[in-house]
């Protein structure tokens, strides 16, 4: 469905993706990666809204830029707000239909279509100007798939909706994904693990993984986790786990604080247990985040070359 | 988006890839579209000021002293086809573009199959017409104020004016539009003045790519004052025929409109959220 060769996206001399590959094939991927990683970019590259400085973008086959066959098979929810403030969502998503080339007829009857399954109600004849950020939210989102696109591309729908909105759009987009395919880019993980979504991590524009959660999670366990220990006798531990064999970093961040690194955290774990048995006070254990947020802080800092 | 919804035939998208025809039906929203974000009040009185602007220069002129027929013509021509328009169109036609950037708009129009096309083509009618509207008022309100003689020759002969100088100028200013978005009208306004002001009535070739020498032309064609004309005044004016001149408008706005669709279907904006 989607190929990207060595994508480089240059803004001047600014670097919006770098060298980017990846096959992505249908169903629903999720872009992750923290605010200026790239995603927007990454974004407006597959729909056709930007020209990749180097490589090459395919979407269905083609290159989607100025490619009106591949773009009316794509439908955009873009990140910023609507600020179209005097039309009402039903006039706004069918003038969207309309620039999709539905005739006078068809375009109202797909957007009073759309609006109703993303729920906006009576809603959508009131002007965007009194809705909340939740309602035009899903307005911009029924002007992105009311015209049945192949591929639905949503960058950062779920940001600063309340929580009963993000659920209702999260069950609709899940349900979307079941069909037909999706790409969607979040700083949040949780909204992407909620759609059960195989994932791409971008940072810096760059990709630095990409696979299943499962997979990436592999990949994560083969890294040394970090678990920091709280003790009065930071030396002693810092001595008996350093003589156990079992360390790759080690950190003595204050008096009574010890981060330990380790690809053997079983080992870990059963040598610390033992001293604790033999007498030393251990008051916390902290083990590092092991849901998708952590993964990803680890990627995060992994990139960065804060773990070695 | 249903439970019900299936993986699209090939069929489907034959359908979701709009044909040619309704390209001209994008084309028609954008225009409508756009005349209704002039249908505000603010706009409306500027609208307002504009078309009584001409009539009030004529009521203070005439009340000082009577002025001949082929006064009240220079005038209504250098206050109507000439400034009204101009300025009419720098407010309508300039933000095509910037509007869009502005109010977050350009995205949802750029991934439409001929989003960018129709947003020039439908802003460049919206604006020609509401401009040619105005400017119509404005012929209307100056031709009774100052009661000049034969008035529906004038009508007619003002009308084609204004609306040659509506597409011409509205082609001219989608220039800087697309180029420099973000500060088009300060293009818009440094073309009008050095393009159709300066190169317009320079005695070269280059006057003939410019809308103010075909509506010049026109004027004293139709007018019948070639013949009356000093010679040096001469200089400012073509000798073709009145269809020539406007098949000549009408070249120049193809080829303007099509040089900035091109430009506009290359542009790429950077997006804001992240850069």
């Amino acid at each position: 469905m989607l190929s990207l060769q060595h994508v480089t996206k240059l803004y001047g001399t600014v670097i919006g993706v770098n060298d980017v590959s990846a096959e992505l094939d249908q169903g629903a991927h999720g872009l992750l990666g923290p605010n200026g990683a790239g995603k927007t970019t990454l974004l407006g590259l597959i729909t056709g809204q930007l020209r990749p400085t180097i490589g090459s973008v395919q979407v269905f086959g083609e290159a989607p830029f100025g490619n009106r066959r591949i773009l009316a098979r794509i439908g955009y929810c873009p990140a910023a707000d609507i600020t179209e403030r005097n039309a009402t969502p039903q006039e706004w998503v069918t003038y969207l239909m309309r620039l999709s080339g539905f005739d006078t007829a068809e375009a109202p009857r797909r957007a009073a279509r759309a609006l109703e399954e993303v729920g906006l109600g009576e809603a959508c004849v009131r002007p965007l100007s009194t809705l909340s950020k939740g309602m035009r939210q899903r307005a911009k989102l029924a002007g992105a798939f009311a015209h049945e696109p192949d591929l639905l591309v949503l960058d950062e729908p779920f940001d600063g909706l309340d929580p009963i909105a993000r659920h209702d759009l999260v069950n609709l987009v899940r349900r979307w994904a079941q069909t037909r395919s999706l790409l969607v880019a979040s700083h949040l993980l949780h909204e992407v693990e909620s759609l059960r979504a195989n994932l791409a991590v971008i940072l810096g524009g760059r990709l630095v993984a990409n696979g299943s959660a499962a997979e990436i999670r592999e990949l994560v366990d083969a890294l040394p986790t970090t678990i920091t220990f709280k003790t009065p006798s930071v030396n002693n531990l810092a001595q008996i786990v350093c003589a156990a064999g079992v360390v790759e970093t080690l950190h003595i961040s204050d008096v009574n604080t010890v981060a330990v690194g380790t690809r053997q955290v079983s080992h870990l774990t059963a040598v610390v247990a033992k001293a604790v048995h033999d007498g030393l006070v251990v008051s916390e254990v902290i083990a590092e985040d092991r849901t998708l947020e952590g993964i990803f802080s680890r990627l995060v800092k992994l990139h960065r070359g804060v773990e070695q | 988006m249903n439970d019900s919804s299936r993986t699209a035939t090939p069929r489907d998208q034959q359908q979701n890839c709009p044909s040619k025809e309704n390209r001209f039906a994008a084309i028609r929203a954008v225009t409508s579209f756009q005349l209704s974000r002039l249908m505000t009040r603010p706009r409306l009185a500027m609208g307002l000021a504009g078309a009584i602007f001409p009539a009030a220069v004529m009521f203070a002129v005439t009340r000082t002293a009577p002025i001949d027929r082929n006064m009240t013509v220079v005038m209504i021509y250098a206050l109507i086809p000439e400034a009204l328009c101009v300025l009419g169109l720098l407010v309508t036609m300039c933000p095509v573009v910037a509007d869009e950037l502005e109010r977050g708009t350009w995205i949802h129009i750029a991934v439409r199959p001929d989003g960018r096309q129709s947003l020039l083509l439908g802003t460049f009618a919206a604006a020609v017409l509401w401009t040619g509207s105005v400017a119509f008022t404005a012929l209307i309100l100056t031709l009774l104020v100052a009661q000049p003689t034969q008035p529906v020759g004038l009508v007619v002969m003002f009308t084609i004016l204004i609306g040659l100088s509506c597409i011409g100028r509205a082609a001219l200013f989608a220039l800087p539009a697309v180029i420099l978005p973000k500060r088009a009208l300060i293009a818009s306004v440094g073309v009008a003045l050095i393009v159709e002001y300066f190169a317009g009535l320079l005695p070269a070739v280059v006057n003939q790519i410019t809308v103010s020498l075909r509506l010049r032309s026109l004027l004293v064609e139709w007018m019948e004052w070639r013949q009356e004309l000093p010679i040096e005044m001469t200089l400012f004016v073509d000798d073709y025929s009145a269809p020539v001149q406007i098949i000549a408008v009408c070249i120049l706005v193809f080829v303007l409109l099509a040089t900035a669709g091109f430009i506009l279907n290359h542009r790429q904006f950077p997006p804001s959220v992240e850069n």
